[in-house]
């Protein structure tokens, strides 16, 4: 059974009076342990698909079964649960809580993850965040606040924070996209290092270079998965 | 997320935005110290007050002349020509009622006394020697009234204390001969410094016997009677003894009006019961407007924190814990200004009772625990709807909101 199932998946938005079909009858399947790009230019509805994927938002029809559930027919708190528990988010700007230290940020999610999980107290928190961190080399920069950390830095803060509650699929949205050739090389051999551990990566991006560096690359426009690759 | 846990999160969002965070508290602060001080301000009056007529002993009756309809009010105005006492009518209700202490007919009128060069413009009071008693009037040097001096009606004056200052200074007066009105007394004793009482200050009058008093002012009116009954149980079958005497003597009409301490206390209980909750209203709106800043630094707050909002619903955040989080920082705000403002008003209100301690405003301690929860509450109410704007925010517009 694959872990991402998308069946007849459809995304219209409504702009003013004009409908505008994000997703046309989408279908694609993931299984466990891939390492997948989705790539496409603005507009071609990579970005609308990711949304999806990681439960930020729904369809407007089709359904999409996630670890062998249906999602499309759960209510706002058990899609929290699933983002909470199964995914891990990296995003182009990070979303760092702007206040908050390295270790902070990387407590946050297992923070909500303490009301489902009684074994999460303070101290189990904080050793966890601090591995988590130390995982991505970040040991020494645990109290930093985000601003106080170059970009790579942030985005490997970013990963030990989507990692934490050992998610089955890690969703990297443009994860370069702010970062150099040099630091964008280190993320990438960081994502494929943790697809070596066994997690699902997902990596949504424009850039074909950052594509090649997975094994299937699934090509979007207009709305519809038009080509794929696997290398 | 465990509430203690959003409870140190929200202090902690608190101390990251120092200025504001005061800003908002200022309105928590000065409508919970606005509550607390007006109330003390209300309570004190009435302490006050109260205080000031238990020091006349509550047993005390009045009769005064003329009849108002209305209960409990302050008798009908002085001059009220209607009704007319006497001092029969004093002499029988002194030989008729067992359940008063003391009975004296009064006789009130505006004079001068003089004594060699010095004179001074003093109040006059015509009494028996029992009033003594009724006002619990203390004498410092020489004797009051006697019943023998009132019956004669001798022309003996016994004097307040700063008469006694003005007109003869540190020398004795005893024995000495003033003219009060033209005509002159005999001086035979000086009244402990006493300050108000009633509504006259005793220290700047003079007390004459009652018949010496008529004489004085040429009439055979009294201005009213003052009685003390035996005890506290027995001041309503007193006044309705006083009452069927003075009836049968005036024809059987009631051309009489009769206060009592109790229900002068319950009239002025109403008047300042009424301040204190007008005071109470008043406070009540300066904790709206307090609230209602609360609401707006809430809403510019959510507006400004949508994409920690769309951050944090990524990670595994339920709306609930959003609303949790935006409600309790409210009342953190809320509640925090609310203690600041009970130590403000206590501080004011003990730093004004030290310094002038006839100026007692000190709150009364069962104020504290209601505005303490008036704070509360108002964060409450007043973050729930920002909370729920927050709550309610889509994750993917929050994630994108630059």
């Amino acid at each position: 059974m694959a872990l991402i199932d998308l069946r007849n998946i459809n995304k219209v938005f409504m702009m003013g009076d004009e409908k505008i079909q994000a997703l046309n009858d989408v279908s694609v399947q993931i299984n466990e342990g891939e390492l997948t790009s989705i790539v496409g230019t603005s507009g071609s509805g990579k970005s609308t698909l990711m949304n999806i994927l990681g439960l930020l938002d729904l369809p407007s029809s089709g359904d999409y079964f996630l670890d062998g559930t249906n999602t499309t027919s759960m209510n706002d708190d058990a899609l929290s649960l699933y983002r909470n528990q199964k995914i891990g988010f990296i995003f182009q700007s990070f979303h760092l809580l702007p206040k908050a230290s390295a270790l902070k940020n990387v407590e946050m999610p297992m923070q909500y993850a303490s009301a489902y999980n009684k074994d999460l107290t303070d101290e189990v928190i904080r050793k966890l965040a601090l591995e988590s961190l130390e995982k991505v080399g970040l040991a020494d920069r645990v109290h930093h606040l985000p601003n106080e950390l170059s970009g790579g830095q942030r985005q490997r803060v970013a990963v030990a924070r989507a990692l934490v509650n050992k998610p089955k699929i890690l969703l990297a949205d443009e994860p370069t996209g702010a970062l150099d050739s040099k630091t964008s090389e280190e993320i990438l051999r960081l994502f494929q290092d943790l697809n070596k551990q066994g997690v699902t990566v997902i990596i949504v991006t424009h850039d074909n270079h950052v594509a090649q560096s997975c094994r299937r690359i699934l090509r979007m426009s207009d709305g519809v998965i038009k080509s794929e690759e696997h290398l | 997320m465990m509430l203690k846990k959003i409870f140190i999160n929200s202090f902690e969002a608190l101390v990251e935005n120092k200025l504001r965070s005061m800003l908002t508290m200022l309105g928590m602060i000065i409508g919970v110290a606005a509550v607390i001080l007006l109330v003390s301000v209300g309570t004190g009056a009435k302490r006050y007050i109260t205080a000031e007529f238990e020091s006349l002993g509550t047993n005390i009756i009045i009769i005064q002349p003329g009849k108002t309809d209305k209960k409990s009010s302050m008798g009908p105005p002085i001059s009220s020509s209607k009704g007319k006492i006497t001092l029969s009518d004093v002499d029988a209700i002194m030989r008729s009622s067992q359940l008063l202490s003391a009975v004296s007919g009064v006789m009130y009128g505006a004079g001068t006394v003089k004594y060699d060069i010095s004179a001074s413009n003093i109040y006059i009071m015509g009494s028996n020697d029992q009033l003594q008693k009724v006002f619990n009037i203390n004498i410092i040097e020489g004797n009051y009234i006697s019943k023998e001096d009132d019956d004669a009606g001798r022309r003996v004056v016994v004097i307040g204390w700063n008469v006694k200052e003005n007109l003869f200074g540190k020398d004795s007066p005893i024995g000495k001969l003033v003219k009060i009105n033209e005509s002159e007394h005999r001086v035979i004793g000086v009244i402990k410094p006493t300050g108000d009482k009633l509504g006259f200050n005793v220290d700047e009058m003079i007390f004459i016997p009652n018949k010496s008093a008529l004489r004085l002012f040429n009439t055979d009116k009294l201005f009213g009677i003052r009685a003390a009954a035996k005890s506290r149980a027995s001041l309503d079958d007193a006044v309705a003894d006083i009452t069927e005497i003075l009836k049968e003597r005036h024809n059987g009409e009631e051309d009489f009006t009769i206060i009592t301490q109790v229900t002068m206390m319950d009239s002025m209980n109403t008047i300042l019961n009424m301040l204190t909750y007008a005071l109470g209203a008043i406070a009540f709106i300066s904790m709206l407007v307090g609230g209602i800043g609360i609401m707006n630094i809430m809403l510019v707050s959510v507006t400004e924190r949508t994409r920690e909002i769309g951050i944090r619903r990524a990670v595994g955040a339920r709306q609930s814990d959003i609303l949790k989080q935006f409600i309790i920082e409210a009342v953190v705000i809320s509640v925090s200004g609310g203690l600041i403002g009970i130590l403000i008003s206590l501080f004011i209100t003990y730093a004004l009772f030290f310094a002038f301690p006839g100026f007692d405003m000190r709150p009364p301690f069962w104020i504290i625990p209601p505005s303490f929860l008036l704070s509360f509450f108002t964060g409450l109410i007043f973050g729930v709807w920002p909370a729920r704007k927050a709550a309610r925010i889509q994750t993917i517009d929050a994630l994108r909101y630059e």
